[in-house]
């Protein structure tokens, strides 16, 4: 408030010498305009259909796989290719006029190419206003994975304009449950991020929950109750190979990398209640980190690698509590309701997200770590399982739609939020895969 | 045990007096003594009647009270054990009141079979974590473990395992199906 | 009760296991237990403690010396006489002689016996004397026998006593342990209850102080809105008293360029509040853009080219018609780009 008088003074006093040197007829008086808010909404861009040389590989489109990405991040508003006026694919054919009666800041054109088997893009982007190329790029790939191509794409185009990497070329893994005549099926998938290309990697009668990415992205680890208790099993996504790490009596559950992808966070109960250790998966010596009767679960490492933050209910219901490193004495993080679980802290380090209850709702939020303010984030009423993209931009989580659970993707702040296409049955516990080189 | 002759003959005489008030034709029974325990069978002319009420004192049958008490406890007893699901709040492993009976019965039942085993599943509502509802499914079979283990049951009989909210009895997202889902199962082997 | 009528059904039950019988039966089967228990459940007497059993040792009597008597012998008549009468008078004298030496035998006799008397009697008292400090010595043995007894057995008494005490002491101090560890359960419990409710005040305090901070903010506003009202009319005023319009044109313009650049503005989503990127512009008198310069970056590129983005976007700034107004604020001035509501 003070910086707004403050800011009015100098106006007034300049407007006040203008007038006086105006009236007194000579020079010009500087006047300064601030702008404090920008437009609430998408940003305009325009994803303009490649022109094609040689023939495609059936299947979506590389730029309507590149439009659908920009949408689903929450940021962007792209229009759609039947209200373009022209449709360009090199600069000389730009007539940014256009573009700009069209409302457009972002114009997107390129070229594909294919080469035996392989398709290059040649690809450029412009900013509508400056008139200006502020990415060129030329990329290929394999017939066959012409998604990835599309992804990276997108990648690029997201850092040009917002200054953060682009998630989408990441990779998601989560479960899905098909229940037929009294018989479940668990199925553990890993698919872009787009909900495409799924593959199975895991098939059982009993649940799988919790799977977990490594840092390098080749492994999951994952809770099964194949045995006929929760286990934790790391899974090595190339050559299927598992192998089963945590079966102590009890409770086996809630597996989380260390950012070195030496070991893992985990919740047991082998010692009588629910607490938090660590396991280092070379020796396979777990030590205990929280010790407390109360149920201590859900742990995750902070962005820095340094703390953990984990759920606990140790003042009554389960909260989000901090360690600033492993066994230090817990901070709680979260006040705003009585049941607060699940953190997922972002790869800023400024806010960690949560499960959240409003009233008789159970939400997503987030708690903005330097000033401790707390977000609702969804307008939905029965989510879970938050997980946030590697670029700290978006973030997916499960929630019911007609009785069945489907994985729904948000802007971070809560912006724009795009439900992945459902596959059948009962899609949950999805998990974002870290952005591989 | 040092007993002076005195204390025996005392002894004797209360023992003496302990089965005074047994039934035997032709003697009244003090109907207060039955009351509220026993079930009148069958009010109908031809059959037995217990406890007081218009009848008045208890009938004699050829089967002595302690014997038809014991069987009628023990039905009551198998019919308690008929329930195997316990309930709970929301967030809580705390067993209801309601629920004390039937877990004594089983309790009661386990420390006389001890070779009798059995698994108690425990089991949360669908809403908020998977993870949280995991580790609270585990607490509240433990908290019926222990229950039943302070009460005659032996640890190496039960074996506990939480299904979180994987694995519901109801499905559905009504208050109705949630508080149904929120429970331990004991599952005998 | 009597009177009524009672309907029972048989239950084929024998007789011997009637009410009746069973009764007696256990009657006597008490009965006999009480008394076969009565014998074997003798209460373990007492041993009477030992009576000193030390006999007085009785004294000898003295021997009666044996008397000696003399011996007469019969002499020829007068030869005998005088003989006997020598004899005689020696026997006299023999007999005074010996009547001495008898009466000094005697006399040592007696002095002996009497010797022998003191002598047995001072034996006697020896004897009595040694029998009664034996008494005594059997009497203190058997005292001190006793008291070791009783020593032994208070001993094992005390010694039982104290493993009773000890072991009572033990339960004492389980229960004490386990009472003071309720106790720190408790305490503890109560620790946490008290943090939790200091958590939950805290909570309170901060959720009151948030509402006290957007009351406050509130206010300001409405504070705010006022001073803005108040301002405009004192601009307003002013203009009016200095005639000078091309002021409140000037600011009128202000806004709507203001208001239409906010609406063009894009900020990136890495954008901080503290983040301003400063340009400067030039417009032609149609409202045209005729040229934009940055002159100070925020230091983020992306942040800098949302600026010059939103800038280049408006077709038209809406600007004064009249000439003087326009050159004199609108053919070049300075527009600031800082986000100042980021959630």
């Amino acid at each position: 408030m003070k910086q707004k008088s403050s800011f009015r003074l100098p106006t007034i006093i300049i407007a006040a010498i203008a007038v006086m040197l105006a009236a007194a007829g000579s020079a010009q008086a500087e006047l300064l305009i601030r702008i404090t808010e920008g437009a609430d909404s998408a940003i305009p861009v325009s994803v303009v259909p490649f022109a094609e040389n040689g023939s495609m590989p059936v299947g979506d489109k590389l730029s309507s796989i590149v439009q659908a990405d920009l949408a689903m991040s929450g940021e962007f508003r792209p229009l759609p290719p039947e209200k373009m006026l022209s449709l360009p694919s090199k600069r000389s054919d730009v007539y940014f006029r256009d573009w700009r009666l069209l409302g457009q800041r972002y114009v997107l054109v390129g070229e594909l190419t294919r080469n035996g088997d392989r398709v290059e893009a040649r690809y450029e982007l412009f900013d509508v206003n400056r008139e200006e190329r502020i990415l060129g790029e030329t990329a290929g790939a394999p017939a066959s994975n012409i998604r990835s191509l599309a992804h990276h794409v997108s990648d690029k185009v997201y850092e040009a304009i917002t200054g953060v990497p682009g998630a989408f070329s990441t990779k998601l893994a989560y479960v899905t449950l098909e229940r037929e005549n009294g018989k479940s099926r668990y199925r553990l998938q890993v698919s872009d991020i787009d909900g495409k290309r799924a593959r199975i990697r895991l098939e059982s009668k009993e649940p799988i929950l919790s799977p977990a990415w490594s840092p390098d992205g080749k492994k999951l680890a994952y809770v099964s109750f194949e045995t006929g208790k929760p286990a934790i099993f790391v899974h090595e996504l190339s050559s299927g190979q598992r192998t089963k790490v945590a079966d102590f009596p009890g409770l086996n559950s809630a597996p989380a990398w260390s950012p070195d992808g030496q070991s893992l966070l985990m919740t047991l109960s082998k010692d009588g209640n629910a607490e938090i250790y660590e396991m280092n998966l070379q020796s396979r010596k777990v030590t205990k980190l929280s010790n407390h009767w109360a149920i201590d679960t859900e742990a995750a490492w902070d962005s820095a690698g340094k703390g953990i933050f984990f759920t606990s209910d140790r003042s009554g219901g389960p909260q989000i509590y901090y360690m600033a490193k492993p066994g230090a004495e817990p901070r709680r993080i979260t006040f705003g309701s009585r049941y607060n679980a699940r953190p997922r802290p972002d790869s800023t380090g400024k806010y960690v997200y949560y499960v959240h209850q409003r009233d008789r709702a159970f939400t997503i939020a987030r708690t903005n770590l330097e000033n401790d303010e707390e977000t609702v984030l969804t307008r939905t009423e029965s989510d879970e399982s938050p997980s946030v993209s590697p670029n700290g931009r978006m973030l997916i989580y499960a929630t019911k739609q007609s009785g069945e659970s489907v994985l729904t993707v948000i802007s971070a702040d809560g912006g724009a939020a795009y439900s992945l296409p459902a596959s059948e049955g009962d899609v949950r516990d999805p998990a974002w895969g870290p952005i591989v080189r | 045990m040092k007993l002076s002759a005195q204390a025996k003959v005392i002894a004797l005489l209360f023992s003496a007096g302990l089965f005074a008030g047994c039934s035997t034709t032709g003697e009244n029974m003090d109907e207060g003594g039955y009351g509220s325990d026993v079930q009148p069978i069958d009010q109908d002319g031809g059959s037995t009647v217990y406890g007081g009420g218009d009848q008045g004192g208890i009938s004699s049958s050829a089967m002595s009270e302690d014997e038809r008490m014991e069987i009628e406890r023990q039905a009551e007893q198998a019919a308690l054990r008929d329930i195997t699901t316990f309930y709970f709040d929301f967030d809580t492993s705390e067993i209801k009141p309601e629920a004390r009976d039937v877990l004594m019965a089983h309790a009661r039942y386990l420390s006389s079979n001890p070779g009798q085993k059995v698994r108690l599943e425990g089991h949360g509502d669908e809403r908020g974590s998977k993870e949280y509802n995991l580790a609270l499914g585990e607490r509240r079979a433990n908290a019926v473990q222990r229950f039943l283990i302070v009460n005659g049951a032996s640890r190496g009989q039960m074996e506990t395992v939480s299904y979180g909210e994987e694995k519901p009895a109801v499905m559905g997202s009504t208050e109705s199906a949630w508080a149904q889902n929120r429970r331990v199962e004991l599952v005998f082997e | 009760m009597t009177g009524q009528e009672r309907e029972y059904t048989s239950t084929g039950v024998p007789a011997w296991k009637s009410p009746v019988a069973l009764s007696v039966a256990l009657h006597l089967l008490i009965a006999g237990v009480a008394l076969a228990g009565w014998s074997w459940s003798n209460p373990i007497q007492e041993p009477p403690p030992n009576s000193i059993s030390a006999r007085l040792i009785t004294q000898q009597k003295p021997e009666p010396s044996p008397v000696v008597e003399p011996v007469d012998q019969p002499d020829k008549e007068q030869e005998r006489k005088e003989l006997e009468k020598q004899k005689q008078a020696e026997l006299q004298k023999r007999q005074k002689e010996e009547e001495v030496r008898k009466a000094a035998e005697q006399k040592k006799l007696e002095e002996v016996k009497r010797k022998e008397q003191e002598r047995k009697q001072e034996q006697a008292k020896a004897e009595e004397l040694k029998a009664k400090k034996a008494q005594e010595a059997a009497r203190l043995k058997a005292e001190a026998e006793a008291k070791e007894r009783e020593r032994r057995k208070a001993e094992a008494d005390a010694e039982k006593k104290r493993q009773q005490e000890a072991k009572r002491k033990a339960e004492e101090e389980k229960q004490r342990k386990e009472e003071q560890r309720k106790r720190e359960e408790a305490e503890r419990k109560k620790q946490e209850e008290l943090a939790r409710k200091e958590a939950e005040r805290k909570r309170l305090d901060a959720e009151r102080r948030l509402q006290e901070q957007q009351l406050e903010a509130q206010a300001e506003q409405a504070r705010k809105a006022r001073a803005d009202e108040a301002r405009r009319q004192e601009q307003a005023a002013a203009a009016k008293a200095r005639e000078a319009q091309m002021l409140s044109d000037s600011q009128k313009y202000q806004a709507l360029i203001r208001e239409r650049l906010s609406q063009a503005w894009y900020p990136p989503s890495s954008a901080t509040e503290e983040m301003t990127a400063r340009l400067h512009i030039t417009l032609l008198p149609t409202g045209e853009l005729a040229s934009v310069k940055l002159v100070a970056s925020s230091g983020n590129t992306a942040f800098d080219n949302s600026a010059l983005g939103a800038v280049r976007s408006l077709n038209r700034y809406p600007v004064p018609s009249e000439r003087d107004t326009f050159e004199t604020y609108f053919r070049q001035f300075t527009i600031e780009f800082n986000p100042k509501r980021l959630r």
